[in-house]
C-alpha cells in the first residue's frame, strides 16, 4: 500500500504551494490567509507524523509515572480512595497498552518491505528453476496470498472510486484484526 | 520544500534491510541493471538519464514566460529571427507531461508567411512514463499519412533550450470526449452517445489496422532498435518494463514477480513486426463532433516496434471501455462490441487477431499499467519530480483493482 500519509501529505502540500496558492485571488485576503494556513498545518503534520507514535508512547510512560506518584500520596488518605481506585484500574490498563506498544510503525513498514523484497526475489528464482508441478504450486501460493492482501488494499482505497462493484467489497474495518 | 517527510521511515528501512537506495542510485547499481536487463538503446539512454538525475532537485514550478523563452531559443536555432510567439496558455493533459499552446507567426518553408497554432509538450523532471521525445518525434513523422496526426515540427531531445526535453507540434482541432460527456482522469471512462459510436468506432478499429499494417522499414526511425520477427521485440519489451519495475518500485509485489516470470516463460513469437502505438485508447484521439471524424491520434510516447496484440489487448481493456445501455454488452473504448472491433480490425489490417497471443498481451498490458501507477508513480511523487505529484500519488490507488484483475488472469493461465 503506497498511498501512505507521508506521500499523500507531501504531494498535497506541493500542489497547494505550486499551483493552488498562486491562483488564489490576491485581493481575497481571507482566502489567501486560509490557503497559507492549510499549507502550514499540513507541513506541521507532515513533519511530525513520523514521530506521532513515539510521542504518544512517551506521553503515556510519563503519565504513568505521574499516576504512580499520586497513588503513593493517595494511599495515606482514605477520603480520596473513591478517586484513587478508578485511577489504579486505568493505570493497569494503560501499563498493558504500553507493554504491548513496542515496535514503531516505521519498523513494521520496514519488516514488510524486507519480507516482500526477499519473497519477490525467491518467487522469480523459483519460477525460473522449478519444474512444472512446482511452478503450479508456486502460482497457487502467490495468487492465494495476493487475493487476501488485495482485498484489503482495494477496501482501503475504495473511496477513490476505482472499483466497478464497490458495494461487494467488505469494509476495511471488518478485514483488519 | 525541504526534507520530505517520508525520509525518516525509509532511512529506517534502509538501515534494517540494506536495500538499494533508489532515491540516490549508485553508478554500480545502474550498471548492474543495464547489464541484466538490456533494452533498446534509446530507452536505455532515457532510463539511465532518469536514474542519474533522480538525486537532483525536485521539479520546480515552471512559468509560462520560461517556456516561451525556451521555445524562442529553440526556434531561433531552427528558423533564425523571423518569427513571433504570442497567446501562450496552459493546456490540460494527462498525468505525464506539461503542455502549452501558443501562436507562431513565421515564414514557413514553401508556404511563406504563416500563422500557426502550436503545442509544446514537455517532460517534468521525472515522469510516470519516462519516455523519449526523439522517439515520439520520429514515430509521428513516420506515421504521417497513415492515420490522422498532428504535424510535428521541432524537438528539443535533451532539454538544450527548454527546462526539460520537449516536442513542438501543430495544434489540431477536436475534442477527446463528447461535449456532453463525463470522463475520469486522462479520458478513462468516457461515455459516447449511441449516435456517435458507429462512425467513431469504425475509425477506431480501421485506423489501428492501418498503423499495424504500415511498412515502417523505410522510415527514419533511428531512435528505435529494429527487431526481427520472433522473440527480439517481446524480450526487449519485457526487459524494459522489468527494468522500470526494478528502478522505481518501493514496496515489491510478489504477484508482479510471478507475472514477469510467467511472461518470460511463455513469450509468443512476433509474426509481423508492427508500429505499436503503446497507448491506443479513447482519450488519446481527438475528433470533431459535427462530422464525427477522428482528427488526430495523440500520445505516441510509448510507441515501439513489436507485436500488434500489444495495442489490441490494451484497446479492449475493461478499464478503458464501458458497457452499453443493455448493461451486458462491453464496448471497446466505449464505442463498439469486442467481436465487431476485432472483425473490423482484421479487415483493415489483413492481420489475424490470435486469441492466445491476445491473452498474453492482456496480462503484459495490465502489468505495465500497474508498473506505471504503483512503481513509477510512487517514485516520481516521492521525490517531488512532477508538475502534479498529487494526481500521481492519487493514481497509485488504482493499482490494487488492476492487480486483482492481473491475479484473476494469471490464475487462468498458470
Amino acid at each position: 500500500m503506497e498511498l501512505r500519509p507521508a506521500l499523500a501529505l507531501d504531494s498535497v502540500i506541493k500542489a497547494m504551494t505550486d499551483v493552488v496558492l498562486p491562483a488564489v485571488d490576491p485581493h481575497n485576503k481571507l482566502a489567501q490567509e486560509q490557503a497559507r494556513l492549510v499549507i502550514g498545518v499540513l507541513g506541521l503534520m507532515a513533519k511530525r507524523l513520523p514521530l506521532l507514535y513515539r510521542f504518544e508512547r512517551d506521553e503515556l510512560s510519563r503519565v504513568l509515572i505521574l499516576a504512580a506518584h499520586l497513588d503513593g500520596q493517595a494511599a495515606r488518605l482514605p477520603a480520596v480512595q473513591d478517586a484513587a481506585q478508578p485511577l489504579r484500574t486505568a493505570v493497569a490498563s494503560a501499563q498493558d497498552v504500553l507493554d504491548r506498544a513496542r515496535a514503531e510503525p516505521a519498523e513494521l513498514e520496514a519488516a514488510n518491505f524486507e519480507l516482500r523484497t526477499h519473497i519477490s526475489a525467491l518467487v522469480s528464482a523459483l519460477y525460473t528453476h522449478a519444474d512444472e508441478a512446482t511452478r503450479k504450486s508456486l502460482g497457487a501460493t502467490v495468487t492465494a496470498h495476493a487475493k487476501e492482501q488485495l482485498l484489503r488494499e482495494r477496501a482501503w482505497h475504495v473511496s477513490q472510486g476505482w472499483e466497478s462493484d464497490a458495494a461487494s467489497l467488505p469494509s476495511i474495518e471488518s478485514l483488519l484484526p | 520544500m525541504g526534507k520530505r517527510c517520508g525520509l525518516a521511515a525509509e532511512h529506517r528501512v534502509s538501515a534494517a534491510v540494506s536495500r538499494v537506495d533508489k532515491n540516490h542510485p549508485s553508478e554500480e547499481w545502474i550498471a548492474t541493471l543495464r547489464q541484466r536487463l538490456p533494452c533498446e538503446a534509446e530507452l536505455d539512454r532515457i532510463l539511465t538519464r532518469k536514474l542519474r538525475r533522480r538525486a537532483g532537485p525536485p521539479f520546480a514550478s515552471v512559468r509560462l514566460e520560461t517556456l516561451v523563452a525556451g521555445v524562442d531559443a529553440l526556434l531561433r536555432s531552427e528558423l533564425g529571427d523571423d518569427f513571433t510567439i504570442s497567446a501562450a496558455s496552459w493546456l490540460s493533459g494527462g498525468a505525464s507531461k506539461l503542455q502549452m499552446a501558443f501562436t507562431l507567426q513565421w515564414h514557413r518553408p514553401r508556404l511563406g508567411p504563416t500563422t500557426s497554432r502550436m503545442v509544446l509538450r514537455m517532460e517534468p523532471s521525472e515522469s510516470i512514463t519516462e519516455t523519449s521525445r526523439l522517439r515520439e518525434y520520429q514515430i509521428i513523422k513516420a506515421c504521417a499519412g497513415v492515420v490522422p496526426l498532428p504535424e510535428v515540427h521541432w524537438v528539443d531531445a535533451d532539454g538544450s533550450f527548454l527546462p526539460y526535453p520537449a516536442i513542438i507540434y501543430g495544434f489540431v482541432e477536436g475534442t477527446p470526449k463528447p461535449s456532453a460527456s463525463s470522463s475520469g482522469v486522462s479520458g478513462v471512462g468516457t461515455f459516447f452517445p449511441p449516435a456517435m459510436r458507429g462512425a467513431l468506432g469504425a475509425q477506431f478499429a480501421e485506423q489501428l489496422g492501418r498503423i499495424h499494417a504500415f511498412d515502417w522499414r523505410a522510415s527514419q526511425l533511428s531512435a528505435f532498435d529494429k527487431p526481427r520477427p520472433g522473440f527480439d521485440a517481446v524480450t526487449w519489451d519485457l526487459n524494459h518494463w522489468e527494468r522500470v519495475w526494478e528502478e522505481d518500485v518501493n514496496e515489491d509485489v510478489p504477484l508482479i514477480r510471478l507475472a514477469f516470470a510467467w511472461l518470460r516463460a511463455n513469450m509468443p513469437p512476433v509474426d509481423h513486426v508492427s508500429v505499436v502505438h503503446g497507448d491506443y485508447r479513447t482519450g488519446n484521439f481527438l475528433f470533431t463532433e459535427h462530422d464525427q471524424r477522428i482528427t488526430a491520434w495523440l500520445d505516441w510516447e510509448m510507441a515501439y516496434l513489436g507485436d500488434r496484440h500489444g495495442d489490441l489487448a490494451w484497446a479492449v481493456k475493461s478499464l478503458l471501455g464501458g458497457m452499453a445501455e443493455d448493461g451486458k454488452t462491453f464496448l471497446v473504448g466505449g464505442l463498439m462490441p469486442r467481436q465487431e472491433f476485432f472483425a473490423a480490425y482484421e479487415r483493415a489490417s489483413g492481420l489475424p487477431v490470435i486469441p492466445k497471443v491476445l491473452d498474453y498481451y492482456d496480462i503484459f498490458g495490465t502489468l505495465k499499467i500497474v508498473a506505471i501507477c504503483i512503481a513509477s508513480g510512487y517514485r516520481a511523487a516521492r521525490n517531488g519530480k512532477t508538475h502534479q505529484d498529487v494526481l500521481v500519488a492519487w493514481l497509485t490507488g488504482i493499482s490494487y483493482s488492476l492487480l486483482e484483475d492481473l491475479r484473476v488472469k494469471l490464475e487462468a493461465v498458470l
